[in-house]
């Protein structure tokens, strides 16, 4: 494992880490897919996680949203532990993150509103929640987050009817209505063609700033103009670790490299 | 080469072993002489007023009433049942056990099972404890109908939700939402027309029952044709009958409808766990929510159920005194002995029931399929009639309630469990029969254009049998248990098996024999229901080897 040098500027802020991955190790069954992962992410970084298929880069994310726990280690958010036995308190803290999936995971059968709404559902009683679904609410909220992703005119249509590129961006809206300060995206442009992926990542970036942001990607240009840091996984570890201008090309052809 | 390549032949299917063992107990139980040519008149006395119902103004205004009062029971007991289904559905399925307390693994199954215990006991068994609490309220109809369905409910809901897609779901709880707000957004609108079009489906189910819970006193037209079969006015039993099947008919039909135009799974195929994404045509959602908001409380008015019973004081008392009388049940060697020849005498019935209701099921449903003279290229205008008739004939044989249909066979023939097997056949012939049919009718069309040019006998027997048959045979195994729950009924009129014992116990107030033999009951039904599962997943090995979710329908 490579460690390469972090950009100085933010050392030299010292602000408090974002995510703090710390000797995790996680295994499904008797297999390990990660073993004694490091990682730390602080306020503001746009972070390309890279590797050939089954490195373990869709498990690392589950990590750090909190659908998986891992087996050893743990996985720290704003300086708290994720893995809080309280409910409530994980809730919270769930809240903080925002994850983009590569198949959106909306849900099709409502209007596009209320996977927009989704977003701010951790924020409200549950009986506005509820009464939404009848009356929509927050309107206004949900209105700008689609004109910021180019949707002003969808706010009431059927989000199946839209096409693959439009759900991703309404994703997308349903982050930004969120407003996480951790934005994670698994594979957000596998599904679409050049110049949508572009969009997409455009979008990303720009409502990522400020937020900490940390996407796994197939296509290496995307990783290496839209991001400032890689992060190498190989066999469930990591392979290197720094800035996209310090990774050699030798050490991306060893990542993807076939044999052993 | 030794190596020898044996046939894997369906006859080789544990399931027609099964039935060997089954109508082998049967045929050896049947008793000696099982005919009786002395009911031959009776028979036709009864067969020829089919053709002069009693249409006299007063015997319309009572049909009229009947009807109402039979549409009603089912109306509120659906009511109820889909709020019970509801409730326990999210409670007893997996996925909320996996949010609210993640890595418990057994809660939902043993949650799951203690639904059997509601579930495994007919309507009529809860109508006639209900009718000993509350004596003959209309309520006694609503909650006998409502509590077992209410139970049948929430397992197909909470199977159905399971098999939902759950990533939306997931991904609302991965961002913090709470799981209760997490479920309604993420999973209900997904699973929402499946559950709305099975309750519908259970509708259907509950006007069944409501005519059934007639023969135990609770009125409507279920009580006019018993009162009218026993004071032998055959003319005014078949006005009723007509009655019956028009109610039966344009619910069926309606729902059916609905069920199209919401574009909803058809039950068949659900047997099978393939959940297909829905999206409803036109303005159908509006038209449901205004007609049941209008035919709910109309309903509730019309049989006005003394709601207050439910919490009298009263109430309290008398169950504490049942209580006391019904246990412990009685379980000396005596009642046992008793007991188990009469047990197996019970299976047989329902095997050779739904061995009945499979075959007579499968051959009727597809000359009811209205696809079906396509295949033949039968266009003749004849086709058509052809197609009403056996559509007439199949509704027949669901609407007249299974102890009708059994009081019927005893005309002719002695009392038994051939007489009761035969009407429960008869009766869920019906019901698959359309169910087939409608399977059919749903039939995905590209493997058949995919035969150009093959005459339609190769059209039939490559591309339609296959694609029907696993759902129609996997449906007949699940109506298997609801035939057992049923011999109840075929027994309360005197024919054989565990649910005569339970009537004879029921007159004598023998409460703790009763409790035994119930006991006995709710053993074989879930007995039935293991097995019948376990067919099920190995007809479904192969083309779905997903975890064993099954979704079934109702009685």
């Amino acid at each position: 494992m490579l460690r390469l040098n972090r950009s100085p500027d933010r050392l030299a802020k010292s602000s408090e880490p974002h995510l703090q991955v710390q000797g995790v190790t996680y295994c499904y069954g008797n297999t390990a897919a990660l073993t004694d992962i490091n990682l730390t992410l602080y306020p503001g970084e746009r972070v390309a996680l890279i590797g050939p298929s089954g490195a373990g880069k869709s498990t690392l994310l589950k990590l750090l949203n909190g659908t998986l726990t891992p087996t050893t280690g743990t996985v720290s958010v704003l300086g708290v532990p994720l893995a809080d036995p309280n409910p409530r308190r994980r809730r919270a803290l769930q809240q903080q993150i925002g994850t983009v999936y590569q198949q959106f995971h909306l849900v099709e059968n409502l209007r596009v509103i209320h996977n927009v709404n989704a977003g701010q559902l951790g924020r409200w009683p549950w009986y506005q929640a509820l009464w939404s679904l009848v009356w929509p609410q927050g309107i206004e909220t949900a209105r700008q987050a689609l004109a910021r992703v180019g949707l002003p005119d969808k706010l009431y249509s059927r989000t199946d009817r839209l096409s693959g590129g439009e759900q991703q961006r309404v994703a997308i809206a349903r982050i930004l209505v969120q407003d996480p300060a951790i934005l994670l995206a698994d594979e957000p442009i596998s599904n679409l063609d050049p110049a949508r992926s572009h969009e997409v990542m455009t979008l990303l970036t720009h409502c990522g700033q400020g937020k900490t942001l940390i996407m796994s990607l197939h296509a290496l240009e995307f990783a290496q103009t839209y991001c400032e840091r890689l992060v190498g996984l190989r066999e469930g570890k990591i392979f290197f670790d720094g800035l996209v201008t310090a990774i050699t090309p030798q050490q991306i052809t060893q990542l993807y490299r076939l044999e052993p | 080469m030794s190596v020898q390549t044996v046939p894997r032949s369906f006859l080789l299917n544990p399931l027609l072993l099964l039935l060997g063992v089954g109508l082998f107990l049967i045929l050896s139980r049947v008793e000696q002489p099982w005919f009786n040519p002395d009911g031959w008149p009776l028979l036709a006395q009864f067969l020829s007023a089919s053709l002069q119902p009693d249409l006299s103004a007063e015997l319309l205004m009572i049909t009229v009433d009947a009807t109402l009062v039979t549409l009603a029971y089912a109306v509120c007991g659906t009511f109820l049942s889909v709020l019970l289904g509801l409730v326990g559905g999210l409670g007893s399925s997996a996925i909320w056990w996996e949010l609210v307390l993640p890595g418990q693994k057994g809660i939902w199954l043993v949650l799951r099972g203690l639904l059997a215990i509601p579930r495994g006991i007919h309507e009529i068994i809860w109508g006639i404890f209900f009718v000993n609490l509350w004596g003959l309220d209309p309520l006694v109809a609503v909650v006998a109908i409502a509590l077992p369905f209410g139970a049948i409910t929430a397992k197909v809901f909470s199977e159905i939700l399971d098999e939902t897609p759950r990533q939306p779901l997931l991904t609302l709880i991965q961002s913090g939402v709470s799981p209760f707000v997490a479920v309604v957004y993420g999973l209900l609108p997904q699973a929402f027309l499946n559950l709305l079009s099975y309750g519908f489906y259970r509708f259907e189910c509950s006007l069944r029952s409501a005519a059934v819970l007639g023969i135990i006193g609770a009125g409507g037209l279920g009580y006019q044709i018993l009162l009218s079969l026993q004071s032998l006015r055959y003319n005014q039993l078949w006005t009723f009958f007509y009655a019956l099947l028009l109610l039966n008919g344009t619910v069926d039909l309606l729902s059916a409808l609905l069920r199209r135009r919401l574009g909803c799974t058809p039950r068949i195929a659900l047997p099978q766990g393939k959940l297909r994404s829905v999206r409803p045509q036109g303005p159908v959602l509006l038209v449901v929510s205004l007609g049941l908001g209008l035919l709910v409380p109309f309903c509730f008015w019309y049989i006005h159920p003394d709601v207050s019973k439910l919490w009298a004081p009263h109430t309290g008392e008398l169950l504490a005194q049942l209580g006391q009388s019904a246990f412990p049940p009685e379980l000396t060697m005596t009642t046992l002995q008793q007991l188990l020849p009469l047990a197996l005498q019970t299976l047989g019935m329902s095997v050779l029931a739904i061995l009945v209701a499979g075959v007579g099921g499968v051959l009727l449903s597809f000359p009811a399929a209205s696809n079906f003279r396509r295949f033949l290229g039968m266009d003749a205008p004849w086709g058509w009639l052809f197609l009403l008739g056996v559509r007439g004939v199949l509704l027949l044989f669901r609407t007249i309630p299974a102890p009708i249909w059994a009081l019927v066979f005893l005309f002719v023939l002695f009392p038994g469990i051939l007489p009761g097997a035969l009407a429960l056949g008869i009766h869920n012939l019906g019901i698959l029969g359309r169910l087939m049919a409608e399977g059919i009718e749903n039939l995905d069309q590209r493997p058949l254009q995919a035969l150009p040019g093959a005459s339609p006998l190769v059209v039939f027997s490559y591309g339609v049998l296959p694609a029907t048959l696993p759902g129609a045979l996997a449906y007949t195994l699940y109506r298997w248990e609801v035939c057992m729950r049923e011999t109840v009924l075929v027994g309360l009129v005197g024919a054989g098996g565990l649910g005569r014992l339970l009537s004879e116990q029921l007159s004598s107030f023998d409460y703790r024999g009763m409790t035994a033999t119930l006991s006995v009951l709710i053993l074989l039904t879930f007995l039935v229901d293991v097995l019948s599962t376990q067919v099920r997943n190995q007809l479904r090995y192969g083309i779905n080897t997903r975890k064993s979710g099954i979704i079934k329908g109702g009685s």
